[in-house]
């Protein structure tokens, strides 16, 4: 990355437009983060075809400080309402409202901004000096290192969830099957297009994206429309004391660098660096029986965790094209549609668009820092809005956004279709990140794979030749196979 | 939304998952059967079929494995889906036919309109300027500044 990457940048983020831009990304991501039900893989996903129509850099400076506002946003909910906003703030709930049924709401808001803003921060520096890193050591990378690393990436889907290794690994084998649709490009043949000549390019994804985040939970929202939920007041903001942040300091930078090795995983984001860093927290903690009841590291480990998750999850995605969470493959994807080649060969081609991110996300993590400290109380009434009144909003958003992107028809069946599809596999417990996962993946995966098969003459054993491919895969395989053989190796040892 | 009782009576879930998707990985395989057949020679001895198949191959796996686990598995029984789903998801997929007959406008106002009302919200001052606000924003925000051109619908085209 050079120095005149860094200029153009510069002039770019001068530009009020830009700020402005940046500004509004950080406000609705925080809007959509505290309005439970709304993720900001959601947002982005459905803000991702109205920024196609500004350049590259606002645009993706847009999602970015989107995806960050997004993430800090959930906690409000989480520690007033105990309905986190979105996923990585679950375990903020379990000791922010307890603290906020004590009557220290404020005390649990300011922890959890500062915590945000420092784990944020952070990762946006190791963001800065890893990701030109990590894409100098991809430099050397073949079709066969790509697709040995897009399968590693598809495998951590496996480590999501424990309870759900195999849905998830099926979830991103469903994905990729959804990015076959259209003409192979290497033969020009047709497959699964059912005679219509708008699926020859392929299903586009976003349509897909707003169906499985935005449709799928307007219909879950229609199964717990009526439950009450009960609102601590935040009669005043009384921010945490030096001492508190003196106490959590250690929590803070623990869980940041938890949670920027979690995001830099690929396919792991910040629900699962929130949970890790809660953990770390409680075990760490000198009162651990306090966790739970309104412990303020309870709240400090897995914010600081779940926020640097987000600049941890940009560094495989810009350096690799292989995104590190559910939202930087929505990121990733915004990228693609820009015409841009995430990868290596972004940090040549694109410098002012990298320093365009860093930048976007270190002033979003400076924003919602003052957005969280002052405009708290002001969010925190974001949760009264009645769904009725929140989600057909929502709705004409998703039917909006799906036919803006081509001005086509055909995307707004499509987005229905995964919608309701969505629904179905939400159900019997397959969550949307996975296959969104594959899709984004998809064209990657079969490309690498092709070019490898032809490199190799048709022998798999070709990939024996390769030591990183091979590293890649022996990983893939201990993602897999890990968490089941310790446990066979436990229950033959225990016999 | 997706656990319910244990002690079930039909299969476990994961069952009924795992042959689905193994029926839909045979569907998929048959639908390769019918892509066009091109020379080794274009194909670089890598078919068309090859990637598509590999991944059925992979879904029918999984799917295999899920429903041997629900067969191990301790009964469970799925929470059943309030008839409001099945309503908004019925509504859903009405909006594209509403699009194409109405337009977008007059079905962003139908569904502003509609859903709340579906949702059983009665306070008309906040649902009537709902309705009547988010035509006039989608106007403003995609048709005037992003020149968006949305389908006018049927309607329209006969009466216009």
């Amino acid at each position: 990355m050079g120095l005149p990457g860094l200029e153009f940048a510069a002039a770019v983020f001068t530009d009020p437009a830009v700020i402005g831009l940046i500004v509004v990304g950080t406000l609705v991501g925080v809007v959509v983060g505290a309005l439970p039900g709304l993720s900001s893989s959601m947002a982005v996903a459905l803000l991702l075809p109205f920024s196609l129509y500004l350049d590259p850099i606002p645009s993706i400076a847009f999602l970015a400080a989107l995806y960050c506002a997004g993430t800090f946003g959930g906690s409000i909910t989480a520690i007033l309402i105990n309905a986190p906003g979105a996923p990585p703030a679950a375990a903020t709930a379990f000791d922010g409202y307890p603290m906020a049924q004590k009557g220290e709401a404020g005390r649990a808001l300011g922890t959890a901004t500062i915590a945000s803003v420092t784990g944020g921060t952070i990762s946006v520096l190791v963001l800065l000096f890893a990701a030109p890193l990590l894409a100098r050591v991809a430099y050397s990378f073949g079709p066969p290192e790509y697709f040995a690393l897009a399968v590693l990436g598809l495998s951590m889907l496996a480590t999501i969830s424990g309870e759900a290794k195999l849905k998830n690994l099926i979830g991103g084998c469903l994905g990729l099957l959804i990015a076959t649709v259209g003409i192979d490009l290497t033969t020009g043949v047709d497959r699964f297009t059912f005679g219509v000549p708008e699926l020859l390019d392929g299903i586009h994804f976003i349509p897909v994206l707003i169906g499985l985040f935005a449709v799928t939970e307007l219909l879950t929202q229609a199964q717990h429309l009526g439950r009450e939920t009960r609102v601590v007041t935040l009669a005043a903001l009384k921010l945490p004391s030096l001492a508190d942040i003196r106490g959590v300091f250690a929590t803070i930078l623990r869980s940041s660098g938890i949670g920027t090795f979690i995001g830099i995983l690929p396919a792991e984001g910040s629900t699962v660096a929130a949970m890790i860093g809660y953990n770390e927290a409680k075990r760490w903690s000198k009162r651990p029986e306090d966790f739970g009841k309104g412990a303020i590291d309870g709240v400090a480990g897995p914010e600081a965790a779940n926020n640097a998750a987000t600049g941890g999850a940009m560094v495989p995605t810009l350096a690799l094209g292989i995104p590190g969470s559910a939202t930087a493959a929505v990121i990733l994807g915004g990228l693609q549609v820009q015409g841009l080649r995430p990868g290596p060969y972004l940090f040549e081609e694109q410098p002012a668009l990298l320093y365009g991110i860093f930048f976007a996300m270190l002033l979003a993590n400076a924003l919602f820092l003052v957005i969280g400290l002052i405009g708290a109380k002001v969010f925190s009434r974001l949760s009264l809005v009645p769904p009725a009144l929140l989600w057909p909003s929502v709705l004409v958003l998703c039917f909006v956004g799906a036919y803006g992107l081509e001005q086509s028809m055909v995307d707004v069946w499509v987005m229905v279709a995964a919608g309701v599809f969505g629904l179905a596999l939400k159900r019997y417990g397959f969550a949307a990140a996975p296959i969104v996962m594959g899709l984004v993946l998809g064209g990657l995966v079969e490309t690498s794979l092709a070019q490898s098969m032809i490199i190799f003459d048709q022998q798999w054993s070709g990939f024996l030749g390769r030591p990183i491919a091979l590293v890649f895969f022996v990983l893939a395989l201990g993602g897999i196979a890990g968490a089941p053989g310790v446990r066979l190796l436990r229950a033959l040892r225990a016999r | 939304m997706t656990r319910g009782d244990d002690n079930g009576r039909g299969p476990h879930p994961d069952t009924i998952a795992g042959i689905v998707l193994l029926l839909l990985s045979a569907l998929g395989f048959w639908l390769t059967t019918g892509f066009r057949e091109v020379p080794a020679m274009l194909s670089q001895n890598v078919p068309p079929t090859f990637f598509p198949r590999l991944v059925l191959g992979l879904i029918a796996a999984g799917g295999i494995g899920l429903a041997a686990g629900g067969l191990r598995a301790p009964r469970l029984e799925l929470s059943r889906l309030r008839p409001l789903v099945f309503v908004t998801a019925g509504f859903v997929v009405l909006v594209p036919f509403a699009i194409m007959l109405l337009g977008t406008l007059a079905t962003v106002f139908l569904v502003s309109l509609g859903l709340p009302l579906l949702w059983n919200e009665r306070r008309l001052r906040f649902v009537v300027p709902l309705a009547l606000g988010m035509p006039a924003a989608v106007y403003l925000v995609f048709t005037v500044a992003l020149e968006v051109r949305f389908p006018t619908g049927l309607a329209a085209t006969l009466f216009g």
